[in-house]
């Protein structure tokens, strides 16, 4: 295949080619889907192609993807991804460039503990039965599901300024639920919540404690079925790690693509307050946070050797004690802001288009335990698992709603509170934040569903987080 | 057919004793994207995929091929046979699809030829040229796909079905001030494109993005909706229309069939053969779609079924999807809608909603690219855009008047598969709209 990528690379050179690249990928993927214990989907796909090919004519890229890797596809796509460009071009009024990078090249192969794709099915089979058996609608259960997804994607990547990359990735999402009914209201659980994917096998399901906790799920939606809501105008939050990382995703992972800058996502993902403005000065946060964009990681989703357009992965700091660095950015726009490509343009599949996305983007841990930093609140409430969340299109003004929240009380967790909902204007909340925990409790959190683009593409990508304290945040929504 | 959905289904029949479903799907896309009145990117894509589901009494397994052929096939065929025996039974599986009919046949252009990729860098060069006289640039997205997928099962059911989609959406931005409009056109022929008025409309709305920007509290707001705002609560509100739904205790409707729960102007079809519409002609298991009232009068009718949850939950099956959402109109007029509000809101758009509670209907969105203050009767100042807390059930009970015509709202499918689909809906006029918080950006 190196064989093949190199010489396609070798078919786009011509003289009005400043650029080009050449992405393939072949794509395992197996899902194991039960419902109220009952087996609903099993699916699979094997070895399923994809190829793309981007050039650079006169300022404008150009680009044509297929799942056909035959020799008369590639010429037709070559054909293809120029027309693109130079009809593009035509609509244009400032030509994109950036700075060559020097040639290199690199081969990663990530080996699970427990293959997913190698391990008995059977035995894969059985274990998703056991769990979801252990949930199985009873009581005021009405409905759960407990589900695997299990992906291994290999990647070539070739461009013409000399870079290849070839890697071999596994992940894996666990996930279950359930849903508990008194007749007139519904009240969910899920564990352990939404960001729930790794970069691992399928000891991941062992790692997360799945069947340890089917009995807190099926007791905790049962309990909020009868629990208070918060009334409280504003009170001071813990936010558990697996929500916190989808606030830190939606709130400055998606404002520091700097593409939103530009405005090449007002049409479907939107735009951010971020201003170039800003780098260097702008307080994003309370000194105490220090938020850093690191695909040099290899425990998280995002980890690479080199992006989609062989920029070499980097740890870069987003926000330094509290104020705004840098950016997450691809060569063009790099350029642009006069500063280094952060190494995050990334495509879900090779024929989809790269675009500026997060890779592993990380709180850096601060100090103690949770159970320290619980015993130091004095009133407050301690929210965790994704429910509901929504954020403008300036990734400015959010709202979260967590399945559960515990109440704190002197130190101490004293009862529960259903649908905690809380909202705030970035900037702000990010400000109110006055402690992180430490090493102890600082994992990564991942996905495999973050929605961007047009041709939509859905990335695997990982958070970084520790439980951290937010003092005196709005959680009172009036409907 | 094709030759490897041939391929497969002979391979099939030497096992008398599975039932399958198999779909081949055929797909491309012409995707130009702009931004600041210029290419972003230019992209073509293509796939081929074969999907099959094989059964076995109670016990089923899928694979999906992607640019099938013959080896893939045996070898994807073999895994299957080999761990389906293994397999655990669903016990609420009774059968596949076994609705036959076949619809009414269309000619379909393929779109992306339709319209070449010169004709819109030329048809946007334009619309950017107007648009700059008022310091706006144009950012947005205009897409042709084409698809064509064949579908078959061991019922004896075997359709073919073309789509050729168009998605066109332009959103004027304000150099300066980020004041936000956007105009869309949506179907499946290039005869309802009427370039001029398309222009003529987004330059109206660039006129009132000119207005100064103000922010409002928090608070119940009379408010004009536009039809893609009503067109997307309806199809949040279809959510617990679906018999899954019903299946998961989250629906809102479950149990109130033929119970009164709107105004006598609210009614809601899923109308597939709508002309203005981007048509669809089966069901994603291959039953024909066709019109279904959701919602007449005010009143609850159907849920939307297919062949597994008619089975498990005993509702009438019609397989329809709930995404061809028709709004019927009313009888007002957009301007004397607008001159009747004192103190209100007109909201163009909505952004990132999200369910609180599925069952309650009750979410939280906000609204986006053009947020507009009605003071005395007029538009007359540009709001910020506002987060709303809500229950869709309690904007449907609140409706005044609904808009004499309805526009056709196109909706791109971006989260996961890319797909284009269409909702048809008049302006609406709802009393005590809850505005939660203002986002204090446009």
């Amino acid at each position: 295949m190196k064989e093949k990528i190199q010489k396609i690379i070798e078919n786009l050179a011509a003289p009005d080619v400043s650029f080009a690249d050449v992405r393939i990928t072949f794509t395992d993927y197996e899902s194991i889907f039960f419902m109220n214990a009952n087996l609903r989907d099993y699916s699979s796909s094997k070895g399923s192609p994809a190829i793309g090919i981007r050039v650079l004519i006169d300022g404008c890229f150009g680009f044509a993807g297929s799942k056909d890797l035959s020799d008369a596809s590639i010429q037709r796509l070559i054909f293809r991804a120029r027309a693109n460009a130079i009809h593009g071009a035509k609509f244009q009024k400032e030509k994109l460039t950036f700075p060559e990078l020097p040639a290199v090249s690199g081969e990663y192969e990530y080996k699970p503990e427990i293959d997913p794709f190698a391990m008995p099915k059977a035995e894969k089979l059985d274990y998703l039965q056991r769990l979801a058996t252990a949930i199985k609608p009873a009581g005021k259960i009405v409905h759960s599901y407990a589900a695997g997804q299990f992906e291994r994607q290999e990647k070539y990547y070739a461009n013409s300024e000399g870079s290849f990359n070839h890697m071999i990735v596994t992940n894996t999402l666990p996930m279950m639920m359930v849903v508990a009914s008194d007749g007139k209201q519904t009240q969910s659980r899920t564990w352990p919540g939404h960001m729930s994917a790794g970069r691992a096998g399928f000891e991941l399901f062992h790692q997360q404690r799945f069947e340890e906790n089917t009995e807190r799920i099926i007791q905790e939606a049962t309990d909020l079925l009868s629990a208070d809501v918060i009334t409280e105008e504003k009170a001071d939050i813990i936010i558990g790690a697996g929500h916190l990382a989808l606030q830190l995703h939606e709130s400055v992972g998606h404002a520091t693509e700097a593409d939103r800058i530009f405005g090449q996502e007002i049409s479907y993902a939107g735009k951010t307050f971020v201003k170039p403005s800003m780098l260097g000065k702008f307080k994003y946060g309370s000194d105490i946070l220090n938020i850093y964009s690191d695909s040099t990681d290899p425990r998280g989703l995002g980890y690479h050797l080199m992006d989609d357009e062989g920029v070499p992965g980097r740890r870069v700091d987003i926000i330094k004690k509290g104020i705004l660095m840098d950016q997450q950015s691809s060569r063009h726009i790099a350029h642009k802001l006069g500063l280094q490509p952060s190494s995050n343009m990334k495509a879900s599949f090779a024929d989809d288009f790269p675009l500026v996305r997060m890779t592993n983007l990380c709180i850096a841990p601060g100090k103690g335990s949770l159970e320290q930093l619980i015993a130091s609140t004095q009133r407050g409430y301690f929210l965790d698992f994704t429910k509901t969340w929504s954020i403008d299109d300036n990734r400015n003004n959010f709202q979260f709603t967590t399945e559960i929240g515990y109440k704190i009380h002197d130190g101490k967790i004293t009862g529960i509170v259903k649908e905690p909902t809380y909202f705030g204007i970035t900037p702000e909340f990010w400000n109110a934040c006055d402690a992180i925990c430490g090493e102890e409790e600082w994992a990564y959190h991942s996905t495999f569903h973050c929605g961007k683009g047009e041709p939509g593409q859905v990335m695997r990508l990982s958070h970084g987080v520790a439980p951290a304290r937010f003092r005196d945040i709005n959680v009172s929504v009036k409907m | 057919m094709n030759e490897q959905l041939k391929y497969l289904q002979s391979a099939l029949q030497k096992n008398p004793e599975l039932k399958y479903t198999l779909v081949l799907n055929l797909w491309q896309t012409d995707f130009l994207r702009f931004y600041q009145s210029q290419t972003n990117y230019n992209i073509s894509k293509d796939s081929s995929s074969l999907n099959a589901t094989l059964y076995k009494g109670k016990k089923s397994c899928s694979f999906n091929i992607d640019h099938p052929d013959h080896p893939k096939i045996d070898a994807a065929l073999a895994a299957a046979l080999e761990m389906i025996d293994a397999m655990p039974e669903d016990p609420d599986f009774v059968d596949i699809e076994d609705d036959l009919t076949l619809a009414e046949p269309r000619q379909i252009v393929n779109n992306i030829e339709a319209f070449s990729l010169d004709k819109k860098t030329r048809f946007l060069n334009d619309l950017a040229t107007r648009a700059a006289q008022y310091d706006f640039e144009l950012y947005g997205t205009f897409i042709c796909n084409y698809q064509r997928y064949h579908l078959l099962n061991s019922n004896g059911l075997d359709k073919t079905s073309t789509l050729s989609p168009i998605y066109l959406e332009v959103k004027a931005v304000h150099k300066d001030s980020q004041v936000t409009v956007l105009q869309t056109f949506g179907a499946d022929d290039f005869k309802h494109f009427d370039e001029a008025a398309f222009g003529e409309s987004l330059l109206r709305k660039i006129v009132l993005g000119q207005n100064p920007v103000v922010d409002v509290q928090p608070g119940e707001y009379e408010v004009i909706l536009a039809p893609r705002c009503v067109a997307e609560f309806a199809q949040y509100l279809s959510f617990g229309m679906r018999a899954q739904a019903v299946d998961s205790h989250n629906s809102f409707f479950e149990g109130k069939v033929d119970q009164k729960l709107f105004p006598a102007m609210f009614s809601l079809t899923d109308d597939p053969a709508d002309p203005r519409m981007i048509r669809m002609d089966y069901g994603d298991q291959g039953h024909i779609y066709r019109p279904l009232k959701l919602i007449e009068g005010g009143y609850f009718r159907a849920f939307m079924c297919g062949q597994y949850f008619h089975h498990k939950l005993g509702l009438p099956k019609n397989g329809n999807l709930g995404v061809c959402l028709k709004v019927d109109c009313g009888a007002a007029k957009l301007p004397d809608m607008i001159a009747s509000v004192k103190k209100g809101l007109y909201i163009s758009s909505l952004h990132y909603m999200n369910f609180i509670n599925a069952r309650e209907t009750s979410l939280t969105g906000l609204t986006r690219d053009g947020t507009f203050l009605i003071e005395d009767g007029k538009i007359t100042k540009v709001v910020n855009n506002l987060r709303f807390t809500e229950r869709i059930s309690r904007i449907f009970e609140n409706l005044i008047e609904l808009e004499d015509t309805a526009q056709t709202i196109p909706f791109s499918g971006n989260y996961a598969e890319f797909s284009v689909s269409s909702a048809k809906a008049p302006h609406a006029r709802v009393k005590g709209f809850n505005i939660s918080s203002s986002t204090r950006t446009i």
